[in-house]
């Protein structure tokens, strides 16, 4: 059917009421979902920061908040450990590393 | 004999992927710090065990939960506490009390140190808090850092390198053995914190507890996987040799003999019908539930050095820091630095201390490391945590289904 | 009988590139897309349906949008007709359109009046419509930040795509089947945008009735 053809639709079919009801659903539609995602996206270390909070919350309350204050750790070295570096501390709290591109099974 | 990556009687292969629930969506490949996951998108992935850190951040990441870990202590342990001839002393994370009530649906951020203290006590535990353990590490840590400083300022000969690399991620240990062994020696030499706790427990808590060595069962509850394979190193049996020294004939353990991870020691409580937030709270048993401020936040990206620096100024400047919080250590930026000018009683001179604190290794640690090969490094002293955020987000913490550990831009 | 073959344009040039693009895009998606979720192949084979899924959604995604953004009318249009439903509706589904019986009885029953898409036509508009868009933004994210999003929303999403791409293969068959057993419309989609008088006034009366209008001839192809 090559002809030009004769009849079309009616351009009026809507009224600009009804239009921009419907173009404004549309837009929601797809606005929506995208923004909702983006949301998401932005909040995704919640859980995060909320650990972390909690642990320097931990060390605002804390009694001692220096290492070398905590007692019991005074009681190790004089009761058992020396002193730091100490010959003890070698063998007992020092390592040494593996060069992993040497090894073979 | 063929290479691998692995001495003997450490464990491989910890986490897999099941080939049956992996989309190829390829998400996991953007955590993996060490690329260690192959397949093209779309097909089904796999892990390259001689590759991977078994950090777990892939496990936690994977939207369609198609990654496990092979190995589990949870059994095990929970056949020793039931066995009246072993004492099962538990090792805990600062990073499981902040995330541990997460898994019987309290809210995010609850500081539960006291209910998890009682829960464990109730199942069977002894209390060894591994913030005590992380209090001794800045004390070896702290001290060994201002002996190399000296030595360097002094130009001996065998001084230490600088810049130092904390060494208590075991992700980032075995990155450096496996892809820059050249740069070990930076490392320091002190053992992580559980590690030290295992060690300890052994040795001084033979005494603290009245407890025969070899009936001391530990069990580290840690919020990540790679530290299973650090309790499975084999020349971790400090313990086992001080006594052999001493006289001891008893058959070869480990210092540390069991790590769970916060999610297994959640269903190890689920199973003995403990629900943590109904649990009265317990204060600990021994000296070794007293830890400070710093070690505690141990847990969080940049407190490994802060706590460090809280330590190492008093012992440089005779002083306490006036200001105890370390704000440039602190929050998610990749790389952060922070800069001290700090008079030195020893040296009776002002020491322009520079530090740096990286996680999300795999994403910042690169340029970094460059710099330490190149010899042009700025800093002194450079914490790194494999994981983003630090330990709290480690690979064995509960599953956050509403939230990624993509801290990155995207 | 003379046919009235005089004809009106039922699907205008942009409508019919945007259909177009859109039919060549969804059959290798819906193809590839069973493929990945069945994952019969080879992992290099899986590797290069994804690459085509990925190629072929980006295709879809780009048609939408700028058909969305140069004939705003048009999908507004499209969107009111869909989800215009009535009574006659109920009673075309009741009979289902006359189609099975006149597939296998040979029969020709009386179908409720229709206006330009019939009530299947319609239903099959909502899905595409819905899903249609849902399979593309599920589709992008999964595709493009999968690991930023939370690991329980990309599970949703996974759910959302999976279910909207399989409800839309389903309709395929159907879709292709009437499409082309109701041949002056597919010549009219496929090919030049008219329908004979005579066909539209079987099928579609009310939008003869209510829509359809006489042009001046300069307003002719």
């Amino acid at each position: 059917m090559t002809d030009k053809y004769q009849f079309t639709e009616d351009g009026f079919l809507l009224s600009r009421r009804r239009f921009m009801a419907v173009g404004a659903a549309i837009l929601a539609l797809l606005a929506l979902p995208v923004g909702w995602l983006g949301n998401r996206i932005a909040k995704r270390n919640e859980y995060i920061k909320a650990r972390a909070d909690a642990l320097y919350m931990d060390d605002a309350i804390a009694k001692y908040r220096v290492s070398h204050a905590n007692p019991a750790i005074a009681r190790y070295y004089s009761e058992f450990g020396g002193e730091p570096l100490g010959h003890l501390s070698h063998e007992l709290l020092h390592t040494h590393f593996v060069d992993r591109t040497k090894l073979k099974s | 004999m063929t290479a691998t990556s692995y001495q003997p009687g450490e464990i491989r292969g910890l986490i897999q992927i099941d080939a049956l629930k992996c989309k190829g969506c390829d998400a996991c490949k953007q955590f993996c710090p060490t690329h260690a996951i192959e397949g093209a998108s779309g097909a089904p992935h796999k892990i390259d065990e001689e590759r991977c850190l078994s950090c777990g951040q892939c496990l936690i990441n994977c939207p369609f939960g198609a990654i496990h870990e092979t190995q589990s202590a949870l059994d095990t342990v929970l056949t020793k506490l039931q066995d009246p001839n072993t004492e099962v002393v538990g090792i805990l994370a600062p990073a499981v009390r902040v995330a541990i009530g997460e898994a019987f649906n309290l809210p995010k951020g609850q500081l539960l140190t006291n209910k998890l203290y009682g829960a464990m006590h109730q199942a069977g535990f002894k209390i060894f808090d591994c913030n005590f353990a992380a209090d001794l590490t800045i004390m070896e840590e702290g001290s060994e850092f201002i002996h190399r400083l000296h030595a360097n300022v002094r130009q001996e000969p065998d001084a230490g390198k600088l810049p130092q690399f904390t060494s208590c991620c075991p992700g980032w240990v075995r990155f450096l053995e496996t892809e820059y062994p050249s740069l070990l020696p930076h490392l320091s030499t002190a053992k992580s914190p559980q590690q030290m706790a295992g060690t300890v427990a052994k040795t001084y808590g033979a005494k603290v507890y009245e407890m025969a060595p070899e009936k001391i069962f530990t069990v580290a509850v840690m919020p990540c996987t790679s530290k299973k394979l650090e309790a499975s190193r084999p020349e971790f049996k400090s313990a086992w040799r001080f006594h052999q020294q001493h006289g001891s004939d008893a058959a070869p353990y480990a210092d540390v003999d069991a790590v769970l991870t916060t999610r297994e020691m959640a269903e190890l409580l689920k199973r003995l019908d403990i629900h943590l937030p109904d649990v009265a709270e317990y204060k600990g048993d021994s000296l070794f539930s007293q830890y400070t401020g710093a070690g505690t936040i141990f847990g969080n990206t940049g407190g490994v050095m802060e706590a460090a620096v809280r330590t190492a100024h008093k012992v440089l400047t005779g002083e306490e820091l006036a200001k105890l919080e370390l704000a440039p250590v602190r929050g998610l930026e990749g790389v952060k630095e922070a800069e001290l000018t700090i008079h030195d009683q020893q040296l009776k001179q002002d020491v322009q201390l520079k530090v740096a604190v990286v996680h999300d290794m795999g994403r910042n640690i690169r340029p970094l490391l460059e710099q330490v090969m190149a010899g042009t490094s700025p800093y002194h002293f450079i914490e790194v945590m494999n994981c983003a955020g630090g330990c709290v987000n480690g690979g064995g913490q509960p599953i956050n289904g509403s939230g990624t550990s993509w801290v990155a831009q995207l | 009988m003379h046919q009235d073959n005089r004809p009106i344009l039922k699907h205008p040039l942009n409508v019919r590139v945007f259909h177009y693009i859109l039919l060549l895009s969804f059959l290798p998606l819906a193809a590839t897309g069973l493929l990945l979720f069945f994952k019969p192949l080879s992992d290099s084979a899986m590797g290069l349906t994804y690459d085509i899924h990925i190629v072929a959604g980006v295709i879809m995604a780009l048609d939408a949008v700028a058909f969305t953004l140069m004939a705003f009318d048009r999908v507004v249009l499209f969107t009111n007709r869909v989800f215009t439903f009535g009574g006659n509706d109920v009673g075309w589904f009741k009979v289902l359109g006359g189609y099975p019986q006149k597939f296998l009885l040979g029969k020709k029953v009386a179908v409720p009046p229709m206006r330009k898409y019939n009530s299947g036509q319609k239903l099959f508009g909502v899905c595409v419509l819905l899903g249609g868009t849902a399979l593309i933004i599920t589709g992008l994210a999964l595709w493009l930040v999968p690991y930023a999003i939370p690991r329980d929303t990309a599970w949703l999403l996974g759910m959302i795509h999976l279910g909207c791409g399989l409800l839309l293969t389903a309709f395929l068959p159907v879709h292709l089947f009437l499409a082309v057993y109701r041949f002056d419309d597919f010549k009219a989609m496929m090919l030049h945008g008219k329908v004979p008088y005579h066909d539209a006034a079987e099928y579609t009366p009310l939008w003869v009735q209510e829509e359809v209008v006489p042009v001046s001839s300069k307003h002719a192809e």
